[in-house]
């Protein structure tokens, strides 16, 4: 029974193949990614463990604040501190160091150095003792004076620049240039480029750019020979009780973790998309097992009829699953291992990849045959158990199609799987039950799988003939015989279709989505912003922000009647609310071991983000729409906010409301205005006096300034004037209102075409599915074709006829898949809408799911090429006389 | 004789047909210097034991096949010289068929079966001619069933039909009554005399059934790719006994 059930898969390799293809790219891009993420995440650790090599313990404030993506802020300590730490008995060496975000590198051809979603660029001060400094000199010395400046070698390359250069740093406060003396890299030698890109300054230089005059970010220490690092640290905490030491091992360890931790939820956002792509993958495994058992019927029959038991048919039809499975996964590790070090090359302009290709790990091979095998097995077991349900009597009936009619229990289960589909969609997405991720995650696979595969099949041979009218028009045998042939099997031409509507319901849901936040960005800042002009930042990168002298100057230009600066900064709040959200969501445990002294000492809240604003200004550029409290009474220590928050948290006008900052620690702030409604950006919005004292370092700086003119005539001259004002500035634009808006919904089109190109390999795995049912199903019909040659069906009728037939069967697939979609998109919008119901509209980009169905039919014809051509090739007469 | 005095009278033809397959220790002479004409408006069988080279022969002159060396015509055409493309718009529009079994697409109707050629032309059928041939074979009834909903020998009816429905220089049979019952076959044999007989149509059917090969006007005889014998005006009779003397 084991060498026929293998016999038979070998002697039919071509279908073998494509049917492991389907599943294989699948794998290919889960293994590829993870591959990916561990080449970066290693390479960050060792660079991060070059970085801060031969630091043996670290003095730091215990005052900490989440920033978002791992990131956490420290307080300045105060510039003393580097001097009793020297004091304390075992230090070799100390120095206090200034580490901040504060200033872009500007190249040569005056843009900025380095992308804005690459690693970002810290200013340092210049360390004297080589093994406590940041990198390794390469080449000409540290700067001595405060004019001189060091760059690590990558950065200086990129932007132009060699030793005895002018370099131009763009801080927050201005632009300034510095002569270039010395390069520095990472390793033992300075070879290896940094991921970070590393401005070093003389410490007051380093200080001023990094607004902590008199201050440093933290101090570190070198032991004496023979001390270890765990003795050293707990020789400064006995010296100093006030302060956290760690060690230099566990500093590192942290540093490294916030960096892959990034890394890592771009592993799983894109790991997602690799498991979207195994499910749609799944269907094909399904359906091409459903059809080849019900082709050997009587082959099946026969072994039957000649003694073979159910359990032997079925463990042959579970073998051939299980040898693809594992085609499959050998495959998808070759495709992987290649895309994952492909990727990782393409990804070393911004990341640094050290050494050569990593090996595949134990856990990744082993991940890929578990998916591989299993998710094949588990398709294949229903058609399987058919398979055993075979009576041997049919080996010598005549028909060997699945002509199996669509049941009416078939409609009662699909209706009640749409219906607890839509239920749990709706109990998920209003945040009711224990975790709406799943439930909505559930939802989704049920009306997916009920539209698909249940209900699917009771539409698919209807729509087929709907869809061929325009095919068949003028009495034309090719498109009938094109629709008819997709009608025949409705069963086949749901569970193919189903593999595309999987793809185009995300895409459609992705689309929608971006058109309505698109849509809903351009009439916000159409209604509630009333400025003239935006000063506007043009890079994303934190730190990057308008210089603080040139809002002055914005005020005083001729013509501006209003100028309101914007800050953005994190907050925790500490209210009762934000008490309850940290213990539904407690933060990752931190590291434990090589801590000595003050334990960190932010108390429990819920981050958020926050604005500085001009009370006096501020809502008189922004209509907020109706406000309780006067602006005029939001002096420092005070703050305002929107009904919906107020509302949300039980805050009433006067409310003293706790808030933690990392820089001032935690405080109360008295609410004196809340607003009808907010523009999505935030909620929380502090005088800027008080945001400036709150803040940490780097955010300490306009992101935006509204300005509104005079008069409408004067608004060209306001831009002249402020166009030459930010000329030297080059991540400051001054943007009219539409500008703005495009600005604003940028991030949004990056966003949406990374997510398509993901998409696209579901999609893909589809057209592979349409071309393996196409090519079954051709050969299932090769006496029809035979007969339709000899009476004088010419070859390119033929092939037009089996084009038409998968076109159809691709846009029933796309078809399905905009309508689900269109109603995930509507489920979302609700929700969205409930949470901001001033701002959310619902958009449907017609003219892009147009394209989407084109894209759809046309994929699908394309799928349709090879079987075509096939199908043409046949002999005739060898069709006719086929058994 | 010229060309143009043998198409004169005949619908197709052989002129020193051979068909080779296979080359050295397995070569196969199918058919071996056959010359035939077939009349214009007459009912021809040909007959042979299995292995005759009496399918190859006709498939060879419906253009399915091509012959190895000599020429064979339908027409005013000689098909060796015809392009795949030409070929197959000759069988389209010139030949019809009808086969032993498996004549119909099952997912057309009766009647799209019938005009199939045609609708694959993109010709409109002369409705006059289709009233006449779907009256001859008894199938108005029928017209909007699936070939599933009908009986073998109605399924055979409508293969004639399709084969007769384009006005075609010759109708091609290949063994059409081998899957029915005899009363049926019979009834499909009358059908086939009658479209010659009565519509002026012209047939050429492979059969081994004496009793078929009784409703044509001539029969040929083949064997070991040769041309044997010939009979005009059989019967079962006399063909069974052609048969037996040939066998000897």
């Amino acid at each position: 029974m084991l060498r026929i059930a293998l016999k038979d898969l070998f002697a039919r390799k071509r279908r073998l193949v494509t049917t492991a293809v389907a599943i294989a790219l699948g794998i290919a891009f889960l293994t590829g990614t993870q591959l990916l993420s561990g080449i970066l995440s290693d390479s960050i650790k060792s660079l991060v463990g070059d970085t801060y090599d031969g630091i043996d313990a670290v003095v730091r404030s215990s005052k900490v604040q989440q920033v978002g993506f791992g990131n956490e802020i420290r307080t300045p300590v105060p510039e003393g501190l580097a001097a009793e730490v020297a004091q304390v008995e075992g230090v070799r060496a100390s120095s206090g160091i200034v580490e901040t975000i504060t200033a872009q590198l500007v190249g040569k051809d005056g843009k900025i150095v380095g992308s804005s979603f690459g690693p970002p660029t810290i200013v340092y001060n210049w360390v004297e003792d080589p093994q406590l400094r940041f990198g390794t000199l390469r080449d000409g010395r540290g700067p001595e004076t405060d004019s001189e400046i060091a760059l690590d070698f990558g950065s200086a390359k990129d932007g132009g620049y060699q030793i005895g250069d002018t370099v131009t740093v763009a801080s927050q406060t201005q632009t300034e240039q510095f002569t270039l003396v010395g390069l520095t890299g990472l390793g033992k030698d300075g070879k290896d480029s940094g991921g970070a890109k590393s401005l070093q300054f003389t410490t007051p230089v380093a200080q001023r750019i990094g607004q902590i005059p008199g201050e440093f970010s933290y101090v570190v220490a070198a032991a004496d020979p023979g001390l270890s690092q765990q003795d050293l640290t707990n020789a400064i905490s006995a010296a100093l009780p006030g302060e956290q030491v760690v060690t230099g091992e566990r500093f590192s360890t942290e540093n490294q973790e916030s960096i892959s931790q990034f890394v890592d939820i771009l592993g799983t956002f894109v790991s997602v998309f690799g498991y979207i792509a195994i499910f749609v993958a799944c269907f094909i495994i399904y359906n091409t097992f459903s059809i080849i058992v019900a082709q050997r019927t009587r082959e099946t029959a026969l072994l039957r009829a000649v003694g073979a038991r159910r359990r032997q048919v079925l463990g042959a039809t579970l073998l051939e699953a299980v040898v693809i499975g594992l085609v499959s996964s050998v495959l998808g590790l070759i495709f992987g291992a290649l895309l994952g070090t492909g990727l990782a090359k393409a990804f070393s302009s911004s990341f640094t990849v050290k050494g050569g290709i990593p090996p595949i790990g134990v856990g990744t091979v082993v991940l890929a045959f578990v998916i591989g095998v299993g998710v094949t097995v588990v398709s294949a077991v229903g058609p399987a158990l058919r398979s055993t349900r075979v009576p041997p009597i049919a080996a010598l009936s005549e028909v060997s199609v699945d002509r199996s009619d669509v049941s009416r229990s078939r409609l009662v289960w699909g209706v009640a799987m749409l219906v607890l589909g839509g239920v749990l969609m709706g109990l998920g997405l209003s945040d009711v039950g224990p975790n709406p991720l799943v439930e909505v995650g559930a939802a989704a696979l049920l009306i997916l799988v009920s539209v698909a595969l249940v209900l699917g099949p009771l539409i698919a041979a209807p729509m087929a003939r709907v869809l061929a009218v325009p095919f068949a028009a003028g009495g034309r045998i090719a498109g009938r015989l094109a629709g008819e042939n997709a009608a025949r099997n409705p069963k086949r031409t749901a569970a193919t279709a189903a593999a595309l509507t999987i793809g185009v319901t995300l895409v459609t849901v992705i689309a929608i989505l971006a058109a309505s936040l698109k849509s809903s960005i351009d009439s916000t800042i159409s209604s509630s912003l009333k400025a003239d002009l935006v000063v506007n930042t043009t890079t994303f990168s934190i730190g990057a922000g308008i210089p603080a002298n040139i809002a002055d100057q914005v005020a005083t230009t001729p013509g501006v009647k209003i100028a309101s600066p914007v800050r953005f900064g994190p907050v925790r709040l500490t209210d009762a609310a934000g008490k309850r959200h940290a213990r539904e969501n407690p933060e990752t445990p931190s590291l434990t071991g090589g801590l000595a002294g003050a334990a960190d000492t932010a108390p429990p809240g819920e981050d958020k983000f926050m604005l500085g604003i001009d009370p006096a200004t501020f809502f008189e550029v922004l209509n907020l729409g109706a406000l309780e409290g006067s602006p005029s009474e939001m002096a420092p220590g005070t703050f305002a906010t929107t009904k919906k928050t107020a509302d949300d948290r039980g805050w009433a006008l006067g409310d003293k409301v706790p808030m933690f900052f990392a820089r001032s620690g935690e405080q109360e702030l008295t609410l004196t205005v809340i607003a009808e409604r907010d523009i999505g950006q935030s909620s929380i919005y502090l005088p800027m006096a008080t945001f400036e004292q709150v803040v940490p370092p780097g955010f300490n700086i306009d992101n935006a300034i509204y300005v509104v003119a005079d008069s409408p005539a004067d608004v060209p001259q306001v831009q002249t004037a402020l166009d030459k004002l930010v000329a030297d500035l080059p991540t400051i634009k001054v943007q009219d209102l539409q500008e703005y808006a495009e600005q604003q919904s940028g991030p949004l089109n990056t966003i949406v075409l990374v997510i398509y190109g993901l998409l696209a390999l579901a999609i893909i795995i589809a057209l592979v599915g349409i071309a393996n049912t196409l090519g079954l199903s051709i050969l299932e019909r090769t006496k029809e074709l035979g007969l339709l040659r000899a009476v004088g069906m010419t070859k390119k009728q033929l092939r037009r006829s089996i084009r038409q037939e998968a076109g159809i069967v691709a846009v029933f697939g796309t078809l399905l898949g905009l309508v689900i979609g269109i109603g995930f998109s509507l489920a979302l919008s609700a929700v969205i809408t409930a949470d901001n119901p001033d701002i959310f509209s619902y958009r449907l980009p017609v003219p892009t799911l147009v394209a989407i169905t084109v894209i759809g039919a046309l994929a699908g014809v394309l799928a349709a090429i090879l079987p075509a051509r096939r199908a043409a090739k046949l002999d005739v007469l060898q069709a006719i006389s086929s058994v | 004789m010229s060309t143009s005095e043998q198409t004169a009278f005949a619908a197709a033809g052989a002129v020193d047909a051979v068909k080779v397959y296979g080359e050295g220790d397995t070569e196969v002479r199918a058919l071996d210097g056959v010359t035939a004409t077939f009349e214009r408006g007459k009912f021809t069988a040909i007959m042979g034991p299995s292995g005759s080279g009496k399918s190859t022969l006709m498939h060879c002159l419906a253009g399915l096949d091509r012959l190895s060396t000599g020429r064979v015509f339908v027409g005013d055409t000689y098909l060796d010289d015809l392009s795949e493309a030409q070929l197959t718009e000759l069988r389209r529009d010139k030949i019809g068929f009808v086969f032993q079994a498996f004549n119909l697409i099952p997912t057309l109707s009766a009647l799209e079966n019938v005009t199939l050629p045609m609708d694959l032309a993109g010709r409109k059928p002369d409705q006059a001619w289709l009233d006449q041939v779907i009256d001859t074979v008894g199938l108005r009834p029928r017209l909007t069933h699936r070939p599933s909903e009908l009986s073998g020998g109605q399924q055979q009816r409508v293969a004639v039909a399709r084969a007769l429905a384009s006005q075609p220089d010759i109708v091609f049979a290949d063994e059409p009554t081998g899957n029915l019952d005899s009363r049926s076959g019979g009834e499909l044999l009358q059908f086939m005399r009658h479209a010659v007989s009565d519509l002026g149509q012209t047939i050429v059917m492979v059969t081994h059934d004496p009793t078929a090969a009784a409703y044509a006007d001539r029969v040929v005889f083949l064997a070991d790719g040769h041309i044997v014998s010939e009979m005009t005006e059989p019967t079962a009779a006399r063909v069974l006994d052609l048969m037996k003397q040939l066998g000897d």
